[in-house]
């Protein structure tokens, strides 16, 4: 999976290897059959991720490995489900391109795995989610039919969008098979910067200047002490802005953040260290609200962090997100989280006691309860994991 | 669930539904006498003539829901309309209810910090941009109809135009919709919070050409107007030319916020016409580039492209000196079509997407169609993204013309499908392109295309026989779970 970088593999998985969609599709049959659950795993690093999955067996992707297709000059990309973002990366490197995702894990995550669970590390602020870098995917629906959407070009409004619907879809739809995304050339400047900033209203701060600057940075997160001092070696709320263009837009760009204070170069690989910062057995969740609104979210987040010492926080200001990463459960943590009731919670990981405290959010009626009927009849597929109707 | 029965589809569109309708939006605003509704047989492709039994255009949002819902009860199916501006024939009603939406123009609220606007969906789009460029922002989706194409149409068709290929199509501009069922139903899909959870129903509503309901309200995301904006015109000898230099400046990381190629036989069209531009009419193609964003640096992209152009054998380039040229240029391109209208009286415009590295061979292919079926095919299109617009002027009223164009549409199809491509970049697939899915879905993708609709619209009553081919909605009541349980 995307995320969990340090493996927190779950050693009652029984990996029964799936090499061919044939057999993938064999398996939900077969499981829909008997009436069992099935537990969809990519790599197995972030099973602990989403709600509890009621299932006894699991279906692994992991054997569906490899880049199908790639074609540098149309800056696409082919791969079964399985690939890790690792093997994009390298291959895509080779030409000067990238897959511009960073969830939060490491990229031994699998591509399946990051378009499932619609997963997005900092590069959300100028790249967006997995929806808007996937192109087409395959897969076998719970019903145990292979089907596509959308294809491999980058402009495609040919039937309905399946793609979309799949990506962040967690597995509860169908299994996916195969993805092809959009990639981008390498700019000629990718520089990060670090500048140290007063805690209270620095999430507004940021956001009040991005707004004003006339590009969008490649990434901007604000981290809270504990987290800068993860990553910088200095306990000071820190401001990272990732920049790319061409030198002179990066110049440029690196100084419109002097007011923010001294602006400091770092090295990119701490983007890398932010994605693995979180140890295994932390709780992950993550706070939003509109982006004028993040200091409440910012607030929020910080009072955790007084409550639960050594939790780390970093916000996306342009986002209006907030991500919040605590060692480990307490009754601490119990309490403060419940004392957040004016912004929106999204788990990543959490305990049993904290999942009840936030159930699945829904406006749309029926409507998600019935794609999930007609897309997996027999409830298969990861029943459980977005909450009461999956 | 729904818990009563709905009643069996009907068509019983008599003087009894008629005059219901006209207790809810006056009787001016529904139109039944088959002379009044000649003006709603087609949209903007000729090709297709159908004609409504009964058109109706509510002007408030409660009217739209109570049409919507005396429809569901009398089982009426229905198609949702915007401007007619559509290139699909997928707003054409045959014999059906047809609801225009084209009175619902209220922007509801424009959230400028938070850069955002809630509006009905018969805004128009350019309207819409104008209405919140006080505070430098604009709504990105521009389709060459922006003028009078409407924002409940765009999200119908997930519209695209020319700065898509930077800025995205209209899904990535949807935050959120507020959508009334075919059975009467409202719900509220997507959310304006940085995060939602659950389905993305936005995005699987978002191009459903008017399948799975209509959208009453549409918060769209708003951009903020570039600080530099630089336009190039760059001609070359060959079509070839011109696109090997498209490949070589998305290559570089650059992203152009829109690169357009016009080819010689538009330009001639475009220069004899108002929107005479000043394209060089020996060139055999143009480009039209546009760089935008922040001023520092700008300049230093503008050279790159230049360079690359000249080095793929650009004849000349021309950057725009200010902004008089760069709407002269761009006035061109967004007119071309109409300026076509001055060399014949029909006019076919094709949307196949294709991998750009296959432009050159897929170009030249569509020629060699063109020469065999004696059929002039004129290019312009988003070459950035690899989006074809082949389009052949012809007269209607001339059978065996009409057949030959037909005939090398068919074959255009065929062979951007072969490359790779797509059947449609952003007009949608309607009535015009419904028998080209099976050339790129496989029965069963189709069967569940078909099975995502009936969550929405369970008796297929809104926009009937439109996207996928009806024979592939029987299909999935049989045979996929069938196999699902003999496999």
């Amino acid at each position: 999976m995307a995320h969990g970088a340090v493996g927190a593999r779950d050693p009652s998985v029984t990996t029964a290897a799936t090499d061919s969609v044939s057999v993938v599709r064999d398996r939900i049959v077969d499981a829909g059959q008997r009436g069992v659950g099935l537990r969809v795993v990519g790599r197995g690093a972030w099973l602990d991720a989403g709600r509890p999955v009621q299932s006894s067996e699991t279906i692994s992707i992991e054997s569906l490995t490899g880049i199908t297709e790639y074609i540098p000059g149309d800056l696409t990309l082919t791969a079964r489900a399985g690939t890790t973002l690792a093997e994009i990366r390298a291959a895509s490197a080779e030409h000067g391109q990238w897959l511009a995702l960073d969830p939060h894990g490491s990229d031994s995550g699998t591509i399946g795995a990051t378009v499932a669970t619609g997963s997005a590390g900092p590069l959300l602020t100028y790249f967006g989610r997995p929806r808007d870098l996937v192109l087409g995917l395959e897969f076998v629906s719970g019903r145990g039919v292979v089907a596509r959407g959308g294809g491999r070009v980058v402009k495609n409004v040919a039937g309905f969008d399946l793609t979309r619907l799949f990506a962040g879809s967690w597995g509860t739809l169908g299994v996916i098979t195969e993805v092809t995304v959009r990639l981008h050339a390498r700019p000629e400047a990718d520089e990060t910067i670090a500048i140290g900033i007063a805690a209270e209203l620095a999430a507004q701060r940021v956001r009040q200047l991005l707004r004003r600057l006339p590009f969008t940075p490649y990434a901007c997160e604000v981290v809270n002490e504990p987290l800068a001092q993860a990553l910088l070696g200095r306990a000071e709320t820190t401001v990272l802005v990732r920049m790319g263009g061409n030198a002179e837009a990066v110049r440029a760009q690196r100084a419109s953040f002097a007011e923010l204070g001294d602006p400091q170069p770092v090295d990119t690989t701490i983007w890398e260290q932010l994605r693995s910062v979180e140890p295994t057995a932390a709780i992950v969740f993550r706070l939003s609200r509109v982006p004028s609104e993040i200091t409440r979210v910012w607030d929020a987040a910080l009072s955790v962090a007084r409550a639960c010492p050594g939790t780390l926080v970093h916000a996306t200001p342009t986002r209006g997100i907030v991500r919040c990463i605590v060692p480990s459960a307490s009754p601490q943590l119990t309490d403060a989280y419940r004392a957040i009731t004016s912004v929106k919670r999204i788990g990543e990981r959490l305990t049993m006691d904290l999942w009840q405290e936030c159930p699945p959010s829904n406006s749309a009626g029926d409507i998600p309860s019935r794609v999930k009927h007609t897309f997996d009849p027999h409830g298969v597929l990861n029943p459980g994991i977005l909450g009461d109707f999956a | 669930m729904t818990t009563v029965a709905p009643p069996p589809p009907s068509n019983e569109i008599d003087q009894s539904l008629a005059d219901r309708l006209a207790e809810i939006v006056g009787a001016r605003r529904v139109l039944f006498r088959p002379s009044e509704l000649l003006t709603y047989t087609a949209d903007a492709l000729p090709s297709y003539h159908k004609r409504p039994g009964l058109a109706v255009f509510p002007g408030t949002r409660d009217e739209v829901i109570a049409v919507v819902r005396e429809l569901a009860q009398r089982g009426i199916p229905f198609v949702p309309r915007g401007a007619g501006t559509g290139l699909s024939g997928g707003a054409l009603a045959d014999g059906v209810v047809l609801i225009g939406l084209n009175r619902l123009t209220r922007i509801l609220s424009v959230d400028a910090e938070n850069g955002f606007a809630v509006v009905e969906p018969g805004v128009v789009n350019v309207a819409l941009s104008r209405a919140v460029a006080a505070h430098g922002l604009h709504y990105a989706p521009d389709p060459s109809s922006q003028a009078a194409c409407t924002i409940g149409g765009n999200v119908a068709e997930n519209a695209g135009g020319p700065h898509c290929l930077k800025y995205g199509v209209t899904t990535n501009h949807i935050l959120a919709l507020r959508v009334l069922l075919p059975n009467g139903e409202i719900v509220n899909l997507g959310g304006v919070d940085g995060e939602t959870e659950g389905y993305d129903l936005v995005g699987a509503f978002v191009g459903s050409e008017g399948c799975f309901g209509i959208a009453l309200e549409i918060t769209v995301r708003l951009s903020r107007n570039p600080e530099a904006i630089r336009t190039l015109l760059a001609d070359f000898m060959t079509l070839d030319a011109a696109a090997h230099a498209v490949t070589a400046i998305v290559a570089t990381g650059i992203i152009p916020a829109a690169l357009e190629m016009i080819d010689q036989a538009t330009i001639r069209a475009v220069e004899s016409s108002i929107y005479a531009a000043g394209y060089p009419t020996d060139a055999a193609a143009a480009l039209l580039i546009e760089l935008d964003g922040a001023l520092a640096g700008i300049e230093v992209d503008v050279a790159t492209v230049e360079a690359l152009c000249r080095a793929n054998g650009a004849r000349t380039v021309r950057v725009a000196r200010d902004e008089t040229e760069r709407l002269k240029l761009w006035q061109g391109r967004k007119k071309a079509f109409g300026a076509m209208g001055r060399v014949a009286s029909h006019l076919v415009v094709q949307d196949a997407v294709v991998p750009r590295t296959k432009l050159p061979e897929v170009l030249a292919e569509i020629n060699r169609i063109g020469e065999k079926n004696r059929v002039r095919v004129c290019n312009v299109f988003h070459a950035g993204d690899g989006n074809l617009h082949p389009n052949i002027p012809y007269s209607a009223s001339d059978a065996d013309e009409t057949a030959r164009v037909h005939t090398a549409m068919k074959e255009i199809m065929a062979a951007c499908v072969r490359f790779g491509g797509t059947i449609t970049g952003e007009h949608g697939v309607g009535l015009d392109k419904i028998d080209y899915m099976n050339l790129i879905f496989s029965p069963d993708s189709l069967a569940t295309m078909c099975s995502l609709r009936e969550v929405f619209d369970p008796q297929r009553r809104s926009n009937p026989g439109k996207v996928v081919p009806t024979h592939s909605c029987r299909e999935w009541h049989m045979a996929p779970s069938a196999r699902a349980t003999q496999a």
